[in-house]
Parts: C-alpha cells; structure tokens; sequence
C-alpha cells in the first residue's frame, strides 16, 4: 500500500507526526496558532470518498467531540520509535495500522475514518509527558493508543487523573506493568494483554516444578524492571523462595554495551535460571554475555522484550548463534504468529502482507528494518482489533463519555484467538492468558515440555 | 631612588597587611563555605529523603513497587544525588538506583539507621549518606546517597571566586600604592636636588626661580624655607613668603 493511503498523513499528504515538545516549542506552537489557521489532523483511508467536512457533518448532527470530527476519529501515540527500543514502537505501531486501514477501506467506524497522531518519545518518560500534553491539550485527540513502556506510561497516569473530568482514557499500552492495572490510576487505562505478574509467575512455577529453584533476576533499573523484579519475588515466595540474586542496567543500553559485570554478579549466587526483565537491546547483550562467560543456565525474558529483535541480535552474522539461544524462553502474551490454525493469526498475516504498513519517514531517523511478522506487530493488531470494536459500539455520535460504557459492553468478545475477551468496572484487562516460546532453527516456537528441554 | 627607599616598608607593610588579608579570608572563607555547604547538602539531603518517606508510605503499603522506583527515579535527577534505595522493615531491598547491582558496603549495613554516614564505595566514589525514616520505621526507610565530589567541587568552586576576587583586589591594591608612593615620591625628590643645588652653590639667583617654590604643600613650604636658611647665612635678604610660622 502506497503512503498516500496509509494512516499516519492528513489529507494534505503530510504525515501525522511530530518530534518530542518542549516548553519552548509548546509556546511557539501556541503562538502560531494565535497567527495561522490549524491544520487539521484528518483520517487516510485509500479510496476516500467518505470523508465530509465540518459543515456537512454539522448538518447531519454529529457529534463534535474533541478527537471525533465530522469526518475521522483521532487517536494519539506516543511510542518508542528511536533508541535502542525503537523496534518496539515499530512492530506495535505497525500491526495496529494494518487493521486500521482495512477499517478505513470499509468505511471506517460509522463513516469515520481513524487516524493516528504520532510522537516520538524514544522510550523515556519525560517526552513521553510533554508527548501527552500535546496529544491532550493541542491536538484535542478522541483517547490515547498503543503507548510503549513503563517507565514512560507511568509519568503519564497522573496526568490522566488529573484530566479525569475530560474523560479521556489510555488505550492497550504495551507494558503489563501493575500501575495501570490497580489504585490509584487503574481507572483511566484499559489493558488487552496479560500482566507482568502474570508471566513472572508463569515463568517461576514452570522453572520451580522442573526443580529451578535458584531464580535470579536481571532487570532494567527503572519501573518496569522493578514491575517484573515485584512479579517474580511475589512468584518466588508462593514457593517458599526468595530471589538467589539481582543484577541491574540502566535503560537505553545498547548491544555493544558490556554486561560482564552483570554476569559476574549472579555468576556469584549460583542460579539455577534467569529472569530478565528489560528490552531487546540489554537482553541480548546480557544472554550472549552469560554464555561466553559460561553462565549456562535457562535465560527467561518477558514479551515486552521484543523477541525477534532479541532473536536477530544473537543470531546475526554468527556461525554460532545457536549457542547463545538455546536456554532462552521467551514469554508472550499473544499466540504464536507462526500458528495459521488461529482465525486472528490468518487475519493479521493477510493484512500485513496487503499493507505492509511503516512508520512515517520523518519518525525513522534510525535505521530499522521491520518484520514481516512479529509477537509486537500481532498485538498491536489484536489492540487495533478490539478498539475498533469499541469504537463501533459508541454508535454515530461518539463521545469520550461513552467509552467507559463502551468498554464495559464487551462481554466474551471473540478477537479470533482462542481466549474470549470481556471487560467490567473491576475488570480492565482482557486476556489473561501467557504463552511460552523457545527458539528453534532460528524461530520462536511454542514450549511444551519444559522437563525435556531444560533438564 | 634615595627618596624611594623611605617607602620601601610601607610598601612591604602594606604587601604584608594584604597577604595577611588574603590568607586569613581564604581560610575563613575555606571553612565557612566548606562548613555552610556540607551542611546545606546533608540538610538537602535529609529533606529529600524525608519528602520521597512521605511520598512512598502509601505506594509501599499498596505494595506499588514499580510507582515506588519511579518515584525513586525521579529524585535521582536531582544534581547531587548518586543513589537512592527504600528497604522494608525487615531490610529487603524495595527499590534502588544502583547498577549494576548493590554495592557489598550497603549490603552490609544498617539498612534502618538514619544516622547520616560517610561512604567510600568502590567504583562509584565518596558519598554522604542520609536517611529518613517510612512511617516512623515500621513501613521502611528511605536512604539517599550525596556525591561527595560534587559537593567538594562546589566548595572549590565559590572559594575559588572569592579567592580570585580577594586576589585582584591585591592586584589593584598593589598597583594604587605603587601609583600614590610615586605620587608623593616625586616632590620629595625634587625638594632634596633643590636642597642639594642649594647646598652646592647657593649664591646663584636662579634657586628663587625654580618651579618647586611655587608649590602650595609641604615641599613648597620646605623649599622656600631651605631658600631662606641659605640666603640668610649668604646675607642676602629674606625670601617672601618662608617664614618659621609656616
């Protein structure tokens, strides 16, 4: 699919993107706004023909929310598109394209089309903020979608507290992180995928009952590494352990970082398994680390990693890259992309091979070469998936208002995997369900029999 | 150059009263500043450490771990602040900033004192340390570690400006003194060849001519008097205007 059509560039052709504010250009936007007309934000859908202007959607009654105009729903992404995470951003970015422009080729929702308005935050928290702000308070987006991190989702919680009475909710973050998912901010986000509570125990009580007591944790030194650190402890401590070890990183490491130290560490506390909690980047310099200093012992990641970008560092351009992968288990929180057999699966691979949607140009200032398929980009697609869902159901004059009620209408909802999602007022996350992978040939492919594998 | 010599101690006088000055405020300055600054950064400290106690009583109890080293993360961007680690009452390790892992000396220590200590950790540097209690002790404490360089580079930092300033005023001191002893070198100088020629060859009818006469100070004065004193041996009248009164 040609960029003309693709979401991500208003009907000028510009694409629906930004750099990360600041105060500075926070004032000088408002200053320009005071001396020129705004450019509108408005959807792509290829074959248009459905789009109306304001007046017309004036004259049939629509309602003008903020993010909802006469003509196209707005939706603001701040994500991790450069840094050492950018893949994250690009996969997840990518697959929730692919399912919106096939809503925006039918129609869109109600005649609406959906559109992105997309920032870059690089993965830390302070653009990430200012990256909201905007999103909130300058271009008046309908909800915020597919944010990346938590680090960054974190910062951005309070600051949907305190717009509470503007209604305006997060949207399937990728992060499994608890903040979002309890008191005092559980109310403002809607999760899709499992917790990181959730995996962490799935990983423990498979090592646990395959006699890998000894758990250590390597983990990024911020709020989703201390997320996960949380997660196995609590894990850990149903079986009457406590964590053998902890090494750390700081977050934006790169692969050609050294992590020995880190080895060294655990290697001194004799774990029986790792668990690490960080990004692609890290991990893999951890992993490829932990083998060359001989610390031979199942290394376990969690699905916020970014599996194939883990994958593809280990294994590039070495002979022997299957000595650096075969202790790894990857966690997921979605089903196999591999696996045809699953409606949803089909459904994700056929769009991304008719759009093959990227990332505005402008937002790709590191180089990043995208995977045909992707645990991230199947997410993203599920996210896209059921939003689009939600949005069908606020009815031809959607409003903020309505989400909540929206959400809450979704009860045993089929997305074409074989879990039903459902949401409630004290249940705001759809699947619970964590799958588990391990590279085979040089692919993820589903464990099932942990025993046989690592003993 | 004879004349000059009597300025010689006034002017060392005044070098020595300067060197004195400039080494007497440094070390006041040394110790105020170094006194003043460490105490301003350990009280800074103990407010952030009892400010991030406040702020995390609830998020501990809530057992919000990940909203806990957020919370940690941002303080550490405060400048001066190496490291920042939460530990529960029963000293487990809730959040910290340490990479990549937790240092053997704080492992080691007294995770619920709140005394404030000095550290030297290896690999990382010297550091003042400060604790706050979480909920009077019972829910945890909060440690905050101070970069001891940083603090020491400050107190170089305003000493050195104020020991730069107390030097260019010696500088200036130096060169006005200098300036004001030639200033009031000169008559004299020009009073002792008066004196000399008169000595010389007194009998000359220039010497009641020359410039030095007509000054309005105490080397006109002595001038017109020398002037007198010789005419009066010589007999040949008195000068207008020397007279013993003046």
């Amino acid at each position: 699919m040609s960029m003309e059509g693709s979401l991500g560039q208003d009907s000028g052709g510009r694409e629906i993107w930004g750099p990360p504010v600041t105060r500075k250009s926070l004032m000088r936007g408002g200053l320009a706004a005071l001396l020129v007309a705004p450019w509108t934000a408005s959807s792509l859908g290829a074959g248009g023909g459905q789009e109306s202007g304001d007046s017309e959607a004036e004259a049939s009654g629509r309602t003008q929310g903020a993010g909802a105009t006469g003509d196209e729903i707005v939706l603001g992404v701040s994500a991790a598109f450069s840094g050492p995470s950018r893949g994250l951003g690009t996969e997840l970015y990518r697959g929730a394209t692919a399912y919106f422009n096939l809503v925006n080729d039918n129609g869109g929702i109600e005649g609406r089309k959906i559109s992105l308005k997309l920032y870059d935050d690089g993965y830390q928290p302070d653009p990430c903020v200012q990256n909201t702000m905007r999103l909130m308070l300058e271009d008046k987006v309908f909800l915020l979608f597919g944010y990346v991190g938590t680090p960054t989702v974190t910062r951005v919680l309070p600051i949907l507290k305190k717009f509470q009475n503007e209604s305006i909710f997060l949207f399937f973050p990728f992060t499994g992180a608890q903040p979002q998912r309890e008191p005092p901010y559980g109310d403002f986000a809607f999760n899709l995928r499992a917790s990181y509570n959730q995996e962490t125990a799935g990983l423990v009580d498979n090592l646990v009952r395959i006699g890998k007591r000894r758990i250590a944790v390597f983990y990024q030194i911020d709020a989703y590494g201390r997320s996960g650190w949380a997660g196995v402890r609590a894990a850990l401590e149903k079986h009457g352990e406590k964590l053998a070890g902890e090494a750390t990183y700081s977050r934006g490491e790169k692969f050609t970082g050294s992590m020995r130290k880190q080895v060294e560490i655990l290697q001194g506390v004799s774990p029986d398994a790792v668990i690490c909690v960080g990004a692609y980047a890290a991990c893999a310099a951890f992993a490829r680390d932990a083998v060359d200093l001989g610390l031979e012992v199942p290394i376990a990641n969690l699905s916020f990693v970014g599996s194939e970008n883990l994958l593809k560092l280990l294994v590039e351009g070495r002979l022997d890259g299957e000595k650096y992968t075969r202790l790894l288990i990857n966690s997921q929180v979605v089903p196999s992309y591999e696996d045809t057999s699953i409606p949803a699966v089909r459904e994700y691979r056929e769009l991304m091979a008719r759009y093959d949607p990227k990332v505005p140009e402008e937002l790709t200032q590191e180089e990043y070469t995208p995977f045909p398929h992707s645990f991230g980009s199947l997410e993203g697609f599920l996210n896209a998936k059921l939003l689009a869902e939600i949005l069908r159901r606020l009815g031809p004059n959607p409003d903020r208002a309505g989400l909540e009620e929206a959400v809450f209408s979704i009860r045993d909802f089929d997305l074409g995997i074989s879990e039903q999602v459902s949401f409630g007022p004290d249940r705001r996350q759809g699947l619970q369900r964590v799958y588990h992978t391990v590279v085979d040939n040089g692919r993820f492919v589903p464990l099932d029999d942990w025993g046989a594998r690592f003993a | 150059m004879r004349i000059r010599r009597l300025f010689k101690w006034t002017r060392f006088g005044i070098f020595a009263v300067f060197g004195v000055i400039v080494l007497s405020t440094s070390i006041l300055c040394i110790y105020t500043v170094d006194t003043e600054l460490s105490a301003e950064y350990e009280i800074n400290a103990q407010n952030i450490a009892k400010t991030i106690a406040d702020s995390s009583a609830g998020i501990l109890l809530n057992q919000n771990l990940a909203t806990l080293q957020s919370l940690v993360d941002q303080f550490l961007a405060v400048q001066g602040i190496r490291y920042i680690y939460i530990t529960s009452e029963t000293g487990e390790f809730l959040a910290h900033t340490f990479v990549p892992g937790i240092p053997e000396e704080i492992l080691a220590s007294d995770h619920s004192s709140t005394e404030s200590v000095q550290r030297s950790l290896p690999g990382m540097g010297d550091f003042i340390e400060v604790g706050s209690p979480i909920l009077a002790g019972v829910a945890g404490t909060v440690h905050v570690g101070m970069d001891l360089d940083v603090v020491a580079l400050k107190i170089q930092r305003a000493i050195g400006q104020q020991v730069y300033l107390i030097c260019v005023i010696l500088v200036l001191g130096v060169l006005a003194s200098i300036w004001f002893v030639n200033l009031a070198a000169k008559p004299l100088a020009e009073l002792l060849a008066y004196a000399v020629d008169l000595a010389r060859d007194g009998e000359r009818d220039d010497f009641a001519e020359r410039e030095i006469l007509a000054r309005d100070d105490e080397a006109g004065h002595l001038a017109r008097l020398f002037l007198h004193v010789a005419r009066q041996g010589t007999g040949r009248g008195s000068v207008p205007g020397a007279t013993g009164q003046e």
